[in-house]
């Protein structure tokens, strides 16, 4: 009964519930996955940068939900004859998933008014309901090709960092042949539910004889000191 | 216990503060069952294997909805894996250790599986929003009939861990 208790009241809400690791961490989620629950679309954002004495000031530009940062050094640009430089970051309205690469997290789209002469470091956040990404994959064109521009070994939970001399579309993926790299997983994909359900029948073979075998015990102490 | 727990929720909420806020509090969690006998905790060795058997049953069912629904479940960072083994432990050794033993010395084993689910959902009400507390209490639920019926604690900590881990 306890089980099936359990097994109804967790399929009310989504994964990720056990022990605030989760609750599933808040993402806005283009193609949001299927236990995704309630979802608010992402969000862009804009920057203007000044250009003072020839050099671009030092700025960060962000997506107004905070999910994509991209900051800028002093003289990060190539501001000849420029007073001042617009960056944009925009979500992608639509998914793509290239082939050999899963893509985790929205692309978003970079653009500004001048070339980048400095790399400039940018931040991805992700959620939980996917793998870890491990890289950060651009592309001049949304269609392809994705190369991945690696990531930090350092960031902050749940975000990825990376650096770049370019503009373009930005998302945070893995290489989808494999599991990602340094996740910690129980199991996965299709397989899972089997495992899971095999395991299940160990209740059967561990909980039942160690009841029996705990409380046969309790009694037989119980005897004994009745003996006395 | 409440205290530790809820303090660990708002620590946690903070930037770069989530693992050292779920280690310190594992750990002082953990702390809160030092002195109590080994044997009241549900802790031992004997019949390890059938311990841990239902340690990975337990953790199995726990996982279940979450494989069933999506195929696969979310995956952790692998930094917050050391983390999700201190938070499991502390708080098996906490509710249904300590806790537990000292409801089911007053009350006997009623007490201490219903005490110990409500103070167990009370202590994640602020780490959770409240659509997820029926999903906690009856997971605690189940561990704390575990603890009753086995008197094992091995089991219930093995299942929270590996629930921890993919959840």
């Amino acid at each position: 009964m306890a089980v099936t208790a359990y097994m109804v009241a967790a399929w009310m809400v989504a994964p990720g519930f056990y022990d605030g690791f989760g609750p599933v961490q808040p993402y806005n989620w283009t193609c949001p996955p299927p236990q995704a629950g309630a979802n608010l679309k992402p969000s862009s954002g804009h920057l203007d940068i000044k250009v003072i004495g020839g050099v671009s000031d030092a700025n960060s530009a962000f997506s107004n939900d905070g999910q994509v940062v991209i900051g800028f050094l002093p003289g990060a640009f190539d501001s000849t004859g420029k007073t001042t430089i617009s960056v944009d970051v925009t979500p992608l309205p639509t998914c793509p998933q290239p082939a050999g690469i899963r893509l985790v997290t929205n692309v978003y789209q970079i653009t500004a008014s001048a070339s980048l002469v400095k790399s400039a470091n940018l931040v991805l956040r992700y959620s939980n309901l996917e793998p870890a990404p491990t890289d950060v994959y651009f592309a001049s064109d949304p269609g392809g090709p994705w190369k991945s521009i690696g990531a930090a070994q350092q960031a902050q939970p749940f975000t990825i960092v990376t650096t770049t001399k370019l503009f373009g579309y930005f998302a945070a993926g893995y290489a989808s042949a494999s599991p990602p790299p340094g996740a910690v997983s129980v199991g996965g994909g299709q397989a899972l539910p089997i495992v899971v359900a095999v395991l299940i029948g160990l209740v059967v073979l561990a909980g039942i004889p160690l009841a029996i075998l705990r409380r046969r015990q309790s009694h037989g102490e119980a005897e004994e000191e009745g003996d006395v | 216990m409440l205290c530790i727990e809820w303090a660990r929720a708002s620590i946690q909420a903070q930037p770069y503060m989530a693992i050292p806020a779920l280690v310190v509090g594992g750990a002082a969690l953990g702390a809160v069952a030092l002195g109590t006998p080994a044997d009241r905790l549900g802790l031992g060795t004997s019949r390890l294997g059938l311990r841990i058997l239902g340690g990975m049953a337990l953790g199995a069912v726990l996982l279940l909805p979450a494989a069933v629904r999506s195929g696969s479940v979310p995956i952790m960072p692998a930094g917050l894996a050391f983390a999700a083994v201190a938070v499991s432990i502390g708080e098996e050794l906490a509710f249904r250790g300590a806790l537990y033993a000292a409801l089911h010395e007053v009350g006997g084993a009623p007490l201490a599986i219903i005490g110990s689910t409500a103070l167990w959902t009370a202590a994640h009400a602020l780490s959770h929003p409240p659509a997820f507390l029926g999903a906690v209490a009856a997971a605690g639920l189940l561990l704390a009939l575990w603890r009753w019926a086995c008197r094992d604690l091995v089991g219930p900590v093995i299942g929270h861990v590996i629930a921890d881990l993919a959840l």
